[in-house]
C-alpha cells in the first residue's frame, strides 16, 4: 500500500515537474502572481470602430471602415520582463473574429507591434508573452485589435457586437503559467490555409510549447517511476506501457476531436441553411470573387478571348482570380517571363500598384518592362487591357 | 439528390465492388469490408477512367456519356465475380473470445470515428473549396473541362503563348496528373453544375474506403477483429488524415490510400500466394503516378522492393550490391538517370537533381529543415503518437519482423520511402517546405497507412494461412 502511495506521489510530482518545465516555471516562481496590473476595459480608448462604456466593461458596437476594431490604453513605461503574463476576457466574442495584441515600446514608439493571440472563449484567457517577439524593454501602450479571421471568414459577415471586460498583466506565477499552458494546448484555433499541411501553430502567432513531447516525457517518466517503486517485472511493465500508450493516444484524440468540433462550429455558423449559390459567394476574398464575376460578365459580351493574362501584386489574389475566372483561357502573366506575348491577348491587372498605364505612350509600365496595350475596361481594382504588338 | 446524382454515386461503387470481388472472390474474415473499401476507391478511379475516355467531347453530360460503359463493365465484372465466388472456398473466421469491456472500448473508438466522420462530411457539404492547392492546382482542369463542356489540353506556358487558336490551356499545375480532375468532372456532371461540395464529396468516400479496405485486408492477413478494429481506429484518428477529408481537394489522401492498398495486396500475394492480389498491387502501383507526380517515386520504390522480393535468396545480395554500386557511381559522376513515370528522365548528381517537369533542385544540407521535420513528426498534433510509437513497436517485435519475409520487404519499402523524404527535405531546395511545414507532412502521409499495416501486423499474433483451394459446397454460408 505504501509503495502505491509513493508511486502516486511520484507520478503526481513528475506531472507537476513536466508542466512546470513546459510552462518555463522554476522552483522560485511563486504560486500566485506577486504583481498584477488591472486594466479595466472602460479605461481603453477606442481607436478604430465604435464602443461605449458598459459599467467596467466596453461594448464594442462597430468596426472601422477597413473592417477592424482597435482599443488601446497607455501604460507608464511598464517593464515587459516583469509582466510576462497577459490575461484578457471578452463576452460574446464572435467566432468569426480574430484577436491581435497590439503594443508599443518606449525604444520604438513609432513601431506598432502586433501578434495574433488565442481566440477568447468563456472566462479569462491567459497568454505567456515570453513567446511573443518584441515583448521586451518598456511598454508604453497596449491594445487589442479585432478583425475578420483571415483566409476563412468573409469580412461582410464577420462582425457582431461583443463586450470587452478587461485585461490584466501578471508577474510570473505557477497559476498564470499553467493557465497559459492550458490556453496554448487546448485553445481554439480556426482553420487556416496551412491546416491541410500541418496542425501546428501558425508561424506569425505567439510561440507556445507543444503538448505532445511534454506528454510523452511525462508518460515515460511516470512509467519508469512506477516500475522502480512498484518493482515491476518486464511483462507487467510492458502491459502498463501498452495501456499508457493507448490512454495517451485516446487523450490526444479527444483533444483533437474537441478542436475539430470547435473549428467546425465556425463553418456551421457561416454556411448552414444557405443555398449553394449564396455559399459560393461567401468566401473570404469576396472582392476578388465579385471582380471575377464582373470581368466574366463583360467578356461574355465581347468576341471570344483566346488568351487572358492576369497579374496582381498579391500571389494569393492572382491565383484566386485565375481559378474564379475559369473556364476563360487564363494564365498568370508572371509565368510568361520575358517571352513575347500573343497579339490581341487581354491583360487583367487586379489590385496592382506594380503596373501603371502610360496613356501618352499607350504602354503598361512596371519597372523596366513595358507592354503596349489599350485600356478596355475598368471597375474598382480591376483594369483590363488589350495587348498590342507596337505602341500606337 | 437527382437521379443522375444517384447514378453518379452508385454506379462507381457497383463497378468497383464487382471488380474487387472478381479479383478477390474469397469468402473469409473481413471480405465485406475489403469489398466495400476497395470497391469504393476503385469505383471512383474507374469512373474517372470512363469519363476521360467516353465523355471528353461532352463533359457536361459526363455521367450519361460514360455510365453505359461503366455499367457494362460492372455487369461483366459482377458476372465473373459471381462465378468465381461460387467456387471459392469458405475461410472460417477463427474463434475469438472478446470481453464485454473490450467490446465497449471498440464501440467507443468507432463512435469517435463516426463523430469525426460526421464533422468532416459536414465541412465538405457546407464550404466552398478551401485549401490552396485544391483550387489552385487540382480543381483547375476539372472546372475548366466541366464548364467548357469538353476536354482541352493543358500545355506549358511557352506553348500556350504560341498557340493562336485558344484551344489549349495552361497554368502553374499544367503538368499535374488529370485523374482526380476526371473524378471531379464525373461528380460535377452528376450534380448538374460546378458545385464544389459535390465535387469534393468523393474524398469522404475515399476516407471510408481507406478504413474499410484496410480492415478487410488486415483480417485477410490474419489479424483478429479486435486488432484490425484497433488499427482502423488508429488510422482513422490521425488528425492530418481527417483534415484531408474535411478540407477536401488535395491528392495526398488518394496517394496514401492507393499506396496502402497496393502494399496490402502485395502482402497477400507474398503471404497467401494469391496471384490476383499481385495484379491488384501492380495496378495500384501503376496508378500512383496518375494521381500525383510524387507517385512516380513510390512506383519506382515499390517495383524495386517487389523485384528484390521475387529474386532467389542467394542472388539477392549480389543484385543489391551491384545496383547500389551502380547508383553510387552514377551519383558521384553526376550521370545517374532514373526514368520516372510522369516526371521524365530525372538526372541525379552530387550537386543537383534535375526533374524535367519541376526544374532543378540543388543539393545541400539544410539544418533548419531538420528542426521542421522533427517538429512535424514529433511535436505538432499531426500524427498523435504514431512516430513516437513506430520505432518502439519495430524494436519490440524485431524477431517477428525478421522472421516474416513479406514484413521485411514492407519495412524496407517504408525505410526507403522515409529515406527519400528525409533526403528531399534535408538535403535539397525542398527544405523550405519542411521549414514552413507546407509539404513535409503531406508527403509523409503517403506512407502512413502502409506504416500502420506494418505495425499492426507486427502486433498480430499469427501469420495468415494460405487459402484452402478446395471448392466450397454451394449451400455453405459465407462468414462476415
Amino acid at each position: 500500500m505504501i509503495r502505491r502511495v509513493v508511486c502516486a506521489l511520484a507520478i503526481g510530482g513528475i506531472g507537476i515537474l513536466v508542466l512546470g518545465w513546459a510552462a518555463g516555471l522554476g522552483w522560485r516562481t511563486p504560486l500566485v502572481p506577486q504583481q498584477r496590473i488591472v486594466l479595466p476595459a472602460h479605461d481603453f480608448r477606442v481607436v478604430m470602430g465604435a464602443g461605449v462604456e458598459d459599467g467596467e466593461a466596453l461594448r464594442v458596437a462597430a468596426v472601422g471602415d477597413d473592417g477592424d476594431a482597435l482599443q488601446s490604453i497607455a501604460l507608464d513605461h511598464l517593464r515587459a520582463e516583469d509582466f510576462p503574463l497577459l490575461r484578457y476576457r471578452f463576452d460574446g466574442f464572435p467566432r468569426t473574429l480574430e484577436l491581435s495584441l497590439i503594443f508599443r515600446r518606449a525604444d520604438a514608439p513609432a513601431d506598432v507591434q502586433a501578434v495574433t493571440i488565442p481566440w477568447p472563449g468563456k472566462g479569462w484567457t491567459t497568454l505567456d508573452l515570453r513567446g511573443v517577439p518584441g515583448w521586451r524593454g518598456e511598454i508604453v501602450e497596449l491594445g487589442f485589435s479585432e478583425y475578420a479571421t483571415p483566409q476563412i471568414v468573409p469580412q461582410s459577415v464577420a462582425f457582431r457586437p461583443f463586450r470587452f471586460d478587461g485585461a490584466q498583466l501578471w508577474s510570473p506565477s505557477w497559476r498564470g503559467g499553467l493557465a497559459a499552458l492550458g490556453t496554448a494546448w487546448f485553445g481554439y484555433t480556426p482553420w487556416a490555409l496551412l491546416s491541410v499541411s500541418a496542425l501546428g501553430p501558425a508561424l506569425e502567432t505567439a510561440k507556445t510549447p507543444p503538448l505532445l513531447p511534454y506528454l510523452v516525457v511525462a508518460v515515460v517518466l511516470g512509467l519508469a517511476a512506477a516500475a522502480l517503486v512498484l518493482r515491476w517485472r518486464r511483462p507487467r511493465l510492458l502491459r502498463a506501457a501498452v495501456i499508457a500508450a493507448a490512454s495517451t493516444w485516446a487523450a490526444l484524440d479527444l483533444a483533437w476531436l474537441s478542436d475539430l468540433h470547435a473549428k467546425h462550429r465556425l463553418t456551421e455558423h457561416l454556411y448552414v441553411g444557405k443555398p449553394w449559390p449564396d455559399r459560393a459567394r461567401l468566401v473570404p476574398d469576396q472582392d476578388t470573387e465579385a471582380a471575377a464575376e464582373q470581368i466574366k460578365a463583360y467578356l461574355a459580351t465581347q468576341p471570344p478571348v483566346h488568351h487572358l493574362l492576369v497579374a496582381s501584386d498579391s500571389t494569393y489574389t492572382k491565383l484566386r482570380l485565375l481559378y474564379l475566372l475559369l473556364p476563360l483561357n487564363v494564365a498568370p502573366l508572371a509565368l510568361a517571363g520575358e517571352a513575347p506575348l500573343p497579339r490581341d491577348a487581354l491583360l487583367l491587372l487586379y489590385a496592382s500598384d506594380t503596373w501603371r498605364y502610360d496613356e501618352g505612350r499607350g504602354l503598361l509600365v512596371a519597372g523596366n518592362r513595358t507592354i503596349p496595350a489599350l485600356p478596355l475596361y475598368e471597375s474598382g481594382a480591376a483594369r483590363l487591357y488589350r495587348l498590342r504588338s507596337t505602341p500606337p | 439528390m437527382s437521379a443522375m446524382g444517384l447514378v453518379a454515386w452508385l454506379l462507381p461503387l457497383a463497378a468497383g465492388t464487382a471488380l474487387w470481388l472478381a479479383l478477390d472472390p474469397r469468402r473469409g474474415p473481413g471480405w465485406i469490408a475489403a469489398a466495400f473499401g476497395h470497391g469504393g476507391v476503385f469505383g471512383l478511379l474507374l469512373a474517372a477512367a470512363a469519363t476521360a475516355v467516353f465523355a471528353r467531347a461532352d463533359t457536361t453530360h459526363a455521367v450519361a456519356r460514360a455510365a453505359p460503359a461503366l455499367a457494362a463493365f460492372a455487369l461483366l465484372a459482377g458476372l465473373v465475380a459471381w462465378r468465381r465466388r461460387r467456387r471459392a472456398p469458405v475461410e472460417p473466421a477463427p474463434a475469438e473470445k472478446i470481453h464485454k469491456w473490450t467490446m465497449g472500448l471498440v464501440a467507443l473508438a468507432f463512435a469517435s470515428l463516426a463523430a469525426r466522420g460526421w464533422l468532416a462530411l459536414r465541412e465538405i457539404v457546407l464550404r466552398p473549396t478551401f485549401p490552396w492547392d485544391a483550387w489552385d492546382a487540382w480543381a483547375v482542369k476539372s472546372k475548366t473541362w466541366y464548364l467548357l463542356g469538353h476536354y482541352a489540353p493543358f500545355v506549358p506556358m511557352g506553348e500556350w503563348l504560341r498557340d493562336p487558336s485558344g484551344a489549349v490551356y495552361t497554368g502553374v499545375a499544367w503538368s499535374y496528373p488529370a485523374t482526380l480532375g476526371w473524378v471531379q468532372v464525373w461528380f460535377a456532371a452528376g450534380a448538374g453544375g460546378w458545385i464544389e461540395p459535390a465535387v469534393n464529396l468523393p474524398w469522404f468516400l475515399l476516407w471510408l474506403g481507406l478504413l474499410a479496405g484496410h480492415y478487410g485486408q488486415w483480417r485477410a492477413l490474419g489479424l483478429d477483429c479486435l486488432r484490425a478494429g484497433l488499427g482502423v481506429y488508429l488510422l482513422g484518428s490521425l488528425p492530418l488524415l481527417t483534415v484531408h477529408v474535411a478540407l477536401a481537394g488535395y491528392a495526398d489522401l488518394w496517394v496514401a490510400t492507393v499506396f496502402g492498398f497496393g502494399v496490402l495486396a502485395w502482402l497477400r500475394y507474398r503471404w497467401r500466394g494469391e496471384r490476383m492480389q499481385a495484379l491488384v498491387a501492380a495496378a495500384c502501383a501503376l496508378t500512383l503516378p496518375l494521381l500525383k507526380l510524387e507517385g512516380a517515386v513510390w512506383l519506382l520504390l515499390m517495383a524495386a522492393v517487389a523485384g528484390l522480393g521475387l529474386l532467389p535468396r542467394r542472388s539477392r545480395h549480389y543484385v543489391v550490391a551491384g545496383v547500389l554500386a551502380a547508383l553510387l557511381l552514377g551519383f558521384a559522376l553526376g550521370k545517374l538517370v532514373l526514368p520516372l513515370v510522369m516526371l521524365g528522365w530525372v538526372r541525379v548528381g552530387p550537386h543537383a537533381i534535375d526533374v524535367p517537369v519541376l526544374g532543378a533542385l540543388s543539393i545541400a544540407w539544410h539544418p533548419g529543415a531538420f528542426a521542421g521535420t522533427l517538429a512535424s513528426l514529433f511535436a505538432q498534433p499531426n500524427w498523435h503518437l504514431l512516430w513516437w510509437l513506430a520505432p518502439l513497436v519495430v524494436a519490440w517485435r524485431w524477431r517477428r519482423l525478421r522472421a516474416a519475409a513479406p514484413l521485411c520487404q514492407l519495412a524496407l519499402l517504408l525505410a526507403l520511402g522515409l529515406a527519400f523524404l528525409l533526403f528531399l527535405f534535408l538535403f535539397t531546395d525542398a527544405a523550405r517546405w519542411a521549414e514552413s511545414y507546407t509539404a513535409i507532412n503531406r508527403l509523409v502521409m503517403h506512407l502512413v497507412p502502409a506504416l500502420l499495416t506494418l505495425l499492426m501486423l507486427l502486433l498480430g499474433d499469427r501469420s495468415p494461412a494460405r487459402p484452402d483451394t478446395t471448392p466450397a459446397p454451394a449451400a455453405r454460408s459465407s462468414p462476415r
